[in-house]
């Protein structure tokens, strides 16, 4: 049994990068047929007006219609007629993508230093609170109009990673000098960004004019703007400039762990810490910095959540932190990698209100079946990442007559 | 050759996608006529609450038996979900009317009405203002807690057993339970606790809010407190699905419970037992009421307030021991009905 378990891990983690793809599309094809069967069967318990009858039950719930919705409806339903690219449908999608590409690139620098950064969703919720109350007391003293927005939104994205930067270095210093375990101080710390970020809204920021918990909006000018002519519309609450610039980042991330020396020393750091120190890297003081910087971009995401989609901070904030774990996962902590399963996750997350909208089918219900897609398309990908912590799995690399060698990442 | 194994396989995707847009409509889902589309946007305590949400669907389904309309029906996450979904169904251009349920939906209609000119709007709850696209229903539901308050404080110091469940008449305290601290939820405060007042001074109202309308838990958790620690007896509640909690916490301990919005000894059968009133809200009123004005061409915006007055709000005692109610307090509620109709008696809307 172990044996057998040993080769397959071994399989998975020396599978080329295309057999990562296909394994993932074969994974995503089960999920789809385990989930469709899930919402028929779910749909015999279902009462509705007009279903389809077989066997002497009644099936409410269609699955074609709802992988249609899911999949289609999340890009606004592209092979019917009256079909617009600039719909909100896919702003919906492609604005969960911005935000996951942030919080993906914060749990993904994170892991490649060998930490797990669960605290995503705390550095999120006190960058985003930071965004949006700096950039409220900062509008109040510069102008307005456009030299408001060139100041404004940079100034709120600075507040957002600082935040949220100082926020995931305490995790990091615990870890580094107390030896405390940052699973636990990550967990814990979330609760303390909800409640600390809770009380000051109440004590001080709430928006007077409001019954919902919240801040008051910032100014028109200190949202993110868009692209006259060829970008989304303003009321949809997305700019094709936030992405741009997410991807920018991700391509800086990609950068920064491939080809400088701190990107080396990181990832060395989280592959075998113990080589790392005897090469020289002040383990200490990696482990604070990479926390710093993962806190930072969810700090990001956090300031992108207020600048482009509300346009003020609420209290109740989407688990985009938690989500992004999975992002990371599922992109085999590659932050190229990211950019894709954030676009999985954005068409997930739009398709799910998509068929809530045109089907009866519950939304729980679609809680599961994108749940399963992502468990089934991240499986092989966290099988991956145990194989290779757990085991000792060897190398096999064909030794070459000309001393060259092919990396395998 | 490269051209014509291109042309097949174009003909051979387009035939493909043909048939898959065949079979990815709902199971029977002939087109109907229908004099009306609705699109209904729940509040966060979604449904299934047995109150406030499924009056709401009770009120478009029975619409649909009145005048044979078709609706669609979301159910958002958080707040923070309802300013998108309130754009995807006007975005769509596919509904005559769009039904707001809840309060916390007042900031984005607000935002959202004016975009959509030609869409109409109802939001139940709250009050969007200047927008000639938007009706906005209020209740007084400081007047109809009043109606449970006053019956709980007469309540609370006789001896009455019924069903599972008895007072305690050497305790005179009783207790309200809210959803989330916001002005509406303080107005069914404020008129409990002016009718308690109003039918005995000497009773004590504790009153706790549990900060969610969906944690049954929770409300479980703070009504078990207050019939154990501080001698309630009786616990009124405005808290959505946080409020099955309460009743749960009545039937382990054997005391009483005011159900909120709907008749909720029939929509919580289970705990019928120890129900002993409901003060209902006609959220199916309303929307009744604005799909019929959609289908007649009516549709107006403005505020529509519907009070004691208008039957907006009311007593509904309990359906199986509500009948044990002592006859002097069904007839000194209907005084202080009568009095509250007549302006004589002037409820407060906050605490």
């Amino acid at each position: 049994m172990r044996a057998r378990l040993e080769r397959l891990f071994e399989r998975l983690v020396h599978a080329s990068a295309l057999e990562r793809v296909a394994i993932s599309v074969a994974a995503l094809l089960v999920a789809i047929v385990v989930g469709g069967v899930f919402v028929f069967v779910s749909g015999a318990f279902a009462s509705c007006r007009t279903g389809l009858n077989l066997a002497g039950q009644t099936f409410c719930y269609n699955p074609m219609q709802v992988y249609y919705e899911l999949f289609l409806g999340a890009l606004g339903h592209p092979l019917e007629g009256g079909w617009h690219p600039r719909n909100l449908r896919l702003a919906t999608t492609l604005q969960q993508t911005t935000l996951l590409i942030f919080a993906g690139l914060s749990v993904a620098v994170a892991f490649r230093a060998g930490l797990f950064n669960i605290g995503t969703q705390g550095q999120l919720v006190v960058g985003g609170f930071a965004t949006g109350i700096t950039v409220l007391a900062a509008a109040s003293i510069l102008p307005g109009g456009f030299l408001g927005t060139v100041l404004l939104i940079p100034i709120g994205v600075l507040a957002g990673a600082v935040a949220g930067g100082l926020y995931g270095a305490i995790p990091g210093a615990l870890k580094a000098y107390a030896d405390a375990n940052e699973v636990i101080t990550t967990i814990m710390l979330n609760f303390v960004a909800v409640g600390v970020t809770s009380t000051l809204l109440s004590w001080q920021f709430q928006d007077p004019d409001s019954a919902n918990s919240q801040t008051a909006a910032v100014p028109e000018y200190a949202t993110i703007p868009t692209i006259p002519i060829v970008g989304f519309h303003g009321r949809m609450s997305f700019s094709l400039l936030a992405l741009a610039f997410a991807i920018a980042l991700m391509v800086a991330i990609a950068w920064l762990l491939a080809a400088t020396s701190f990107g080396y020393e990181l990832r060395t750091s989280g592959i075998q810490p113990a080589a790392a120190a005897y090469g020289g890297v002040d383990e200490k003081r990696m482990v604070v910095a990479s926390m710093t910087l993962s806190g930072a971009l969810g700090g990001i995401a956090g300031a992108f959540w207020v600048l482009m989609v509300h346009g003020r901070w609420l209290e109740n904030v989407p688990p985009l932190g938690f989500d992004g774990i999975a992002v990371s996962i599922l992109a085999g902590n590659n932050p190229l990698g990211v950019g894709a399963a954030a676009f999985l996750f954005g068409i997930l997350s739009s398709g799910s209100s998509a068929v809530g909208t045109a089907t009866a089918v519950p939304p729980e219900l679609v809680g599961i079946v994108s749940g399963l897609v992502i468990l089934f398309v991240a499986m092989p990908e966290f099988f991956r990442l145990l194989g290779r912590r757990y085991l000792d799995v060897e190398t096999h690399r064909p030794v070459r007559a000309d001393g060259g060698g092919e990396a395998d990442e | 050759m490269v051209r014509d194994r291109r042309r097949f396989l174009q003909a051979v995707s387009t035939a493909g996608l043909a048939a898959v847009a065949g079979c990815v409509g709902g199971f029977g889902d002939e087109e109907t006529e229908s004099a009306a589309t609705v699109g209904m946007i729940y509040s966060t305590g979604g449904l299934g609450d047995n109150s406030f949400n499924d009056m709401a669907q009770q009120g478009v389904m029975a619409a649909d038996e009145e005048f044979g309309v078709s609706y669609d029906e979301t159910e958002p996450d958080t707040e923070g979900d309802f300013d998108s979904i309130q754009r995807d169904f006007a975005e769509s251009g596919e509904y005559d009317l769009i039904t707001c349920v809840g309060f916390q939906q007042e900031d984005p209609l607000a935002d959202n009405a004016p975009e959509y000119p030609e869409q109409n709007f109802i939001i139940i709850d709250a009050v969007v203002e200047d927008a000639d696209n938007v009706r906005s229903y209020v209740f007084g539901e400081h007047e109809g807690s009043f109606q449970v308050g006053h019956l709980a404080g007469l309540l609370t110091t006789e001896e009455f057993e019924a069903g599972d469940a008895a007072t305690d008449p050497d305790e005179a305290t009783v207790g309200f339970v809210g959803g989330i601290e916001a002005p509406l939820i303080r107005k069914f405060e404020a008129g409990f606790v002016a009718g308690v007042e109003h039918a005995n001074p000497d009773v004590e109202v504790v009153t706790s809010y549990v900060g969610d309308f969906n944690d049954t838990a929770g409300g479980r958790e703070t009504a078990l407190s207050m019939y154990q620690d501080q001698g309630a007896d009786i616990v009124y509640h405005a808290a959505g699905a946080t409020g099955v909690g309460v009743f749960q916490a009545a039937e382990s301990e054997g005391r009483l419970a005011i159900g909120v919005d709907d008749d909720q000894s029939v929509s919580e059968e289970d705990y019928a037992d120890v129900i002993v009133a409901s003060m209902v809200k006609g959220v199916d009123e309303a929307v009744i009421d604005a799909v019929a004005d959609v289908i007649d061409d009516e549709f107006s915006g403005g505020v529509e307030e519907l009070g004691l007055a208008d039957d907006g709000v009311g007593v509904a005692y309990g359906q199986s021991i509500g009948d044990a109610v002592p006859d002097e307090i069904v007839s000194a509620l209907e005084e202080s009905e009568a009095a509250i109709v007549d302006g004589e008696i002037d409820v407060p809307e906050q605490p």
